[in-house]
């Protein structure tokens, strides 16, 4: 029989309806992923299943059924949510122990010593045993993801609902999530319910649910799914009818090509395509004067950074030509977003020498020239949450000093072109973060910078979209010759940059073109493997 | 360099607008919030409870009696001993006693010296002061109604002192001081909690512009909300007098705004998040509040504290406004107070200037 | 109820209220109100700045002038300047009264003749213009009838004897007033910021999806302040009775409970807001209008309750600062205790609001997102 059954559920914000007539059951032990673009009603499902929501229909956990979150106060001893956010559950001022000492306590579990020693293998595997004495505020954001799941963890759920738990989190630490994941469902006999952006681990559940708009429109075994897809999959061609992506061509009506073998991704693309949606082209107009290609941007030598404590970035050597895409990539906490607030100046730099634009950056002046040929997406795209994306834009306009209808014009091209201009008019926080990514991007090149610092643009970010953001940032190298330097977790889209960057513990241990890393290492299927060789 | 400043304002008062409770609260501060303080309290004896006991059997007590009346004074109670009176006293249902012996009127007759027994709940000090002194002018009246000496006595400026003005004058002026710190240190310390404070400083516009039109917008707001308190509640339902220049209180309102503000922007700049804003401002404020002379006039304060609040802004606006509204003060008059204001406010944006807002 | 959950939240509490430092706020907060206030307010008018300008200079005038300058109520000044001067220096706000002596006030003044003494008071801060006006009226009536005919009835004079506070001090009047300011304004904005600030945070969702009831969250939640708040009933004691002096007449039991019960009030009152607000700056302005203007209005420390009419009556009765305000007055500067019956009546009522104000809280506390 059934564990977990849901029956017919809806949830409705306000007028709009985030998730309409949801139904699967799930038996113990299994893995169920939520798969979908930003906004397709996966976390409203979540949470109307956690019962921390209120929804329509019913729901039934073991002998329990429910229809509304009060109902549902019997099943809240047996289950676990992590909410989407980083950290969102955890206090800044708690120290990791001290959380799951708090954990521990709220869920009444007796520490005796078989749960100590869990408690123990859930840390060593998150890889915290280290740091708990470390307050949640200063660990980085991976790290507070892993302590977020572990504390989710303590009291054993029988049903336990993930929502992006990975998101921010470097390879090594998903596996090890994954390795505990695995072991608690069959163990104990879990369901677990987890939405994730990586395809790689969807790979890894024994079913998966296709979200788009608020409805499930697949369900199936990741092989069955794949299957579905497999004969609109064609190799890669330059088909315009279809959706051509950077590895295969996607189209409902039949091709004269060869088929090719489909990955998850593919079900995103085809189901764009049967909702007759495609992928707006990135059309971007190639305007740049003449440039030096291989002309140095960024340079820095010997840059370091101390914290009270520890060295965020010890002596690292890094060099950004004109017109290059340069990967930094690198476990959580290993110094890469302190690296870009340095080169940006939010960070006073503690040792070593930083030029930019050609330019030896010695005071506050140096910077102020700059600015103007500099674009910037941060970890949490700030963004203003209580404008609209219109708004946002053409106050970020204003304060570079375009003109009024210059920026309305610019505006609504980069809306048209980046394929976000029916959202102009909604305020950020209603809107998937796919969407904010592209404006906050949007935001970046309104003043044509020369240079781009994208600190992990693609977090949380579902899979269409994050394709579509590196047709773009290929597309604004080629056509206007920008230089980007960009951190991201997603160990795929190493293989879209020109150059590679690895920190280890706030040390560069790598620093070489994609090819070369894969010459020195031989055994490596994708990057994945490269990147964890270093970290092993 | 114009168009940047208007549109950060811009943006500002946008924000506001749309945090609907914010705007309610600000709202409630400067209307409901004003009236209730102006039409609670007051200071001057009124209603005060008279109980009283009388062995005498009439003449000389019935006639200082029927002199405590209305509105200072509710009709008198007769009790029937000291001891009942005393308790009604405790329960403070009786603020002030009055025990007439039974050789109280034979005694004056005679020529001798008599006295007249007070209680007094000296718990409501302030009532119990001035009730004294009614009390007193009430026997001299009296007692030598033929002493060749009258008194021709002006209360200036306010001529019925009424409290109630007053005190909705004040409380307007210590909601502006709540107001515009609280409004200007979140605006700041919200773009640090959101990072969107980091896009800021890469903009290539002078961190002190942008600090100065964040500020602005918050002054504007604050401006409006003052605008609204005065035509309404305080001159409209409470019709304070006014009797100096407008436009010397319009200005001298700016400039306090604008020192506010720079409280507000240096509590931004050491804290942290919004939990640490709320903690400095209430610690800030109090005794910026405290110490202006808004509720006790500075030269009856402690002599320590009389110094410290030279720093308070607030201070000067208060006494400023004091004397615009109700002295009609000169401009040349009002100088000491602007001076002051703008003194304190200088101070708040240098350190501001140099806390926040720099890269490095 | 799970004693065990309640204890990690009130441990998690404590913790998070040390590393921020807001417990420093906790325990600041209070003290810094009562002294602040205990020493800034003054009802009694003394050295009031007053400028004499005698224009009669005569032995008799001299003696008025020397009764000024012996009271303590006065710090006089004598200038030969014009009337118009003098004015225009309480327009300056540079002295309170002024006292203008006529030319040929004793010359009159001997031969019966009526003579007029012109004051003028600042009464731009009210109270204190009819204070002083009392003030000078009392000294020159005084001074007159000495140089007055002789009466043909014996004198009167006043004995006065004041109740609970002999000396009329300043600080016995107003410090136990504000034990009922400061245990309502603090205690209600570290309740304000507890529940607001996890909702504004996100880790409300540890509450949302745990097994926790509404009722044993608040427990949770309202503990720890009420807690560290009992600390300061104790503090601010201290203060009232060695800093300045009160004397505490009534049974100190009855201090404590009364004040125990009443921070339930005020902690309430805080929770109340945090429900129903969505951000913590919100809460916090909110809870600062809502508390201090009430709190110091119907303390009893301007006015008392008696004295006020129409809606402000009503509304100091509706408002629980009124009856605590009472205990407290009882105990430190009557101590008649729970033998008066209002004492016991103000007690239970204020156990009433307590119960009313928590079981409000928990109907209006969600424990699902909006």
């Amino acid at each position: 029989m059934d564990t977990l059954k849901i029956d017919r559920v809806s949830v409705r914000y306000h007028q709009h309806t985030a998730i309409r007539d949801a139904s699967f059951s799930a038996r113990a032990g299994e893995i169920i992923g939520f798969i979908g673009a930003d906004g397709a009603g996966k976390s409203s499902l979540m949470h109307a299943i956690a019962g921390v929501g209120a929804f329509d229909g019913s729901i039934r956990f073991h002998n329990t059924l429910y229809r509304s979150p009060a109902e549902a106060e019997p099943i809240k001893s047996m289950t676990a949510l992590m909410p989407q956010g980083i950290g969102l559950v955890l206090y800044d001022m708690l120290t990791v122990q001290e959380h799951l000492n708090f954990f521990a306590d709220i869920r009444n579990i007796n520490k005796d010593a078989s749960f100590i020693a869990y408690q123990q293998r859930l840390l060593q595997m998150a890889g915290l045993e280290k740091f708990t004495d470390r307050r949640a505020g200063n660990l980085s954001g991976g790290m507070m993801q892993k302590l977020s799941l572990i504390c989710t963890l303590l009291h054993r759920p029988k049903l336990l609902i993930l929502d992006e738990p990975t998101t921010g989190v470097d390879p090594l630490s998903r596996i090890e999530l994954w390795d505990i994941l695995d072991q608690i469902r069959t163990q104990e006999g879990t369901i677990i319910l987890v939405s994730t952006a990586y395809m790689q681990e969807a790979a890894r559940m024994d079913r998966l649910l296709l979200f788009d708009e608020g409805e499930i429109i697949a369900l199936g075994s990741t092989e069955e799914l794949i299957d579905s897809v497999r004969p609109m999959t064609y190799v890669l061609s330059q088909q315009t009818d279809g959706i051509t992506t950077r590895d295969a061509t996607y189209s409902i009506k039949p091709l004269d090509f060869a088929h090719t073998e489909p990955t998850l991704e593919a079900l995103f693309f085809v189901n764009a395509l049967k909702k007759g949606r495609s992928l707006p082209p990135i059309t971007l107009s190639t305007h740049h004067e003449d440039y030096v290609r291989d002309s140095v941007i960024m340079e820095a030598r010997g840059l370091t950074k101390r914290f009270d404590g520890f060295i965020a970035n010890d002596c690292v050597d890094i060099r950004l030509k004109r017109g290059e895409i340069l990967g930094l990539l690198g476990a959580n906490g290993a110094g890469k977003t302190t690296f870009i607030k340095m080169l940006l100046g939010l960070h006073p730099i503690d040792g070593g020498e930083l030029e930019l634009l050609g330019r030896l950056i010695q005071n506050t002046s140096d910077r102020q020239t700059l600015k103007a040929s500099i674009g910037y997406v941060s970890q949490h795209f700030a963004l203003y949450n209580d404008m609209t994306v219109r708004e946002n834009l053409l106050y970020f306009a204003a304060m570079r000093s375009i003109p009024f209808e210059k920026a309305v014009d610019k505006t609504l091209l980069y809306a048209t072109e980046l394929g976000f201009d029916i959202y102009l008019d909604e305020l950020p926080l209603n809107l998937p973060l796919g969407i904010n990514q592209r404006f906050s991007l949007a935001a970046a090149l309104l003043h044509d910078p020369v240079v781009l610092f994208l600190d992990e643009p693609t977090s949380g970010v579902d899979a269409i979209a994050r394709a579509q953001f590196w047709q773009l940032l290929i597309a604004l190298k080629e056509k206007w010759g920008i230089s980007i330097l960009i951190t991201t977790h997603y160990m795929s889209e190493a293989e879209f940059c020109d150059r590679i960057v690895l920190l280890r513990d706030g040390k560069k241990v790598a620093d070489d073109t994609l090819e070369e890393l894969y010459a020195l290492h031989p055994n490596a299927v994708n990057f994945e493997d490269i990147f964890l060789e270093y970290y092993r | 360099m114009n168009r940047i400043f208007w549109a950060i304002v811009g943006k500002e008062l946008l924000a506001f607008i749309r945090s609907w409770q914010l705007v309610l609260v600000v709202l409630y501060s400067f209307t409901v919030n004003v009236y209730i303080s102006g039409s609670g309290i007051e200071m001057k004896p009124r209603n005060v409870a008279v109980g009283y006991v009388d062995d005498t059997g009439g003449g000389l007590s019935q006639k200082i009696l029927t002199r405590l009346h209305a509105p200072e004074f509710l009709p008198p109670q007769r009790f029937g001993s000291q001891k009942e009176l005393s308790r009604a006293i405790f329960d403070k249902e009786i603020i002030v006693g009055i025990v007439f012996d039974a050789d109280f009127e034979k005694k004056w007759r005679q020529g001798q010296k008599t006295q007249i027994n007070i209680l007094l709940d000296a718990t409501a000090a302030s009532q119990a002061y001035t009730t004294l002194g009614y009390l007193q002018n009430i026997i001299f009246d009296i007692t030598s109604p033929d002493i060749p000496v009258e008194i021709a006595s002006h209360k200036l400026f306010n001529q019925n002192a009424d409290n109630h003005t007053f005190m909705a004058l004040t409380e307007l002026l210590s909601i502006i001081t709540m107001i515009t710190v609280i409004l200007t240190a979140v605006v700041f310390v919200r773009e640090k909690e959101q990072g969107t404070w980091d896009i800021m400083l890469l903009m290539p516009v002078d961190p002190k512009l942008i600090i100065l039109a964040k500020s602005f917008s918050q002054v504007l707001i604050v401006m409006v909300g003052i605008v609204i308190s005065l035509g309404f509640i305080v001159m409209g339902i409470f019709s304070v007098p006014f009797n100096g220049s407008f436009v010397a209180f319009a200005l001298l309102s700016f400039f306090y705004v604008w020192a506010s503000a720079g409280i507000g922007l240096f509590i931004a700049a050491v804290a942290r998040d919004i939990m640490q804003v709320a903690q400095l401002s209430i610690v800030v404020m109090m005794p910026l509040i405290f110490l202006s002379g808004a509720w006790t006039p500075i030269h009856a304060m402690h002599p320590v504290l009389q110094t410290i609040s030279l720093v308070s802004p607030l201070r000067y606006y208060i006494e400023g406004t004091e004397s615009i509204f109700y002295r009609g003060s000169g401009w040349i008059d009002l100088f000491p107070y602007f001076t002051g204001v703008i003194a304190v406010g200088g101070l708040m944006y240098w350190i501001g200037f140099r806390k926040i807002g720099r890269l490095f | 109820m799970k004693i065990r959950v309640i204890k990690a939240y009130i441990y998690k509490e404590l913790t998070e209220l040390v590393r921020s430092r807001f417990i420093i706020m906790v325990f600041l907060l209070p003290s810094m109100i009562l002294l602040l206030f205990g020493n800034g307010i003054r009802m009694e008018v003394s050295g009031a700045r007053t400028l004499i300008v005698d224009h009669d200079r005569s032995p008799i005038s001299y003696r008025l002038i020397s009764k000024f300058e012996h009271s303590k109520y006065f710090n006089t000044q004598i200038l030969p300047i014009s009337e118009a001067e003098a004015l225009g220096r309480i327009k300056q706000a540079r002295t309170d009264v002024v006292i203008i002596i006529p030319e040929s006030f004793e010359k009159r003044l001997l031969h019966g003749q009526t003579t007029q003494i012109g004051v003028f008071a600042d009464a731009a801060f009210p109270s204190r213009g009819i204070t002083m006006e009392t003030y000078v009226k009392g000294v020159i009536l005084d001074a007159a009838s000495e140089f007055g005919h002789n009466q043909a009835n014996g004198s009167i004079t006043i004995n006065q004897r004041t109740l609970f506070n002999q000396a009329m001090r300043d600080e016995d009047a107003i410090v136990p007033g504000l034990i009922g300011l400061v245990l309502l304004v603090a205690p209600a904005i570290l309740a304000a910021l507890l529940i607001v600030k996890e909702k504004e945070r996100g880790t409300i969702f540890n509450f949302y999806a745990s097994p926790l009831s509404k009722s044993e969250f608040l427990a949770a939640k309202l503990i720890p302040a009420f807690l560290l708040h009992s600390l300061n009933i104790f503090v601010v004691f201290l203060w009232a009775v060695y800093v300045f002096d009160v004397p505490f007449r009534g049974s100190f039991f009855l201090y404590w409970a009364a004040s125990e019960i009443y921070l339930m009030i005020s902690i309430s009152i805080g929770m109340l807001i945090s429900v129903i607000t969505r951000t913590q700056i919100v809460a916090v302005v909110f809870t600062i209008i809502i508390t201090i203007i009430p709190g110091f209005m119907y303390s009893g420390i301007i006015m008392p309750i008696s004295s006020m009419s129409g809606m402000s009556q009503i509304e100091a009765h509706i408002f629980p600062v009124m009856y605590y305000n009472h205990i407290v007055y009882d105990v430190f500067l009557i101590g008649e205790g729970l033998e008066s019956a209002k004492t016991l009546r103000y007690l239970l009522i204020l156990l009433f609001y307590a119960i009313v104000l928590l079981s409000l809280g928990r109907l209006f506390l969600r424990k699902e997102l909006k």
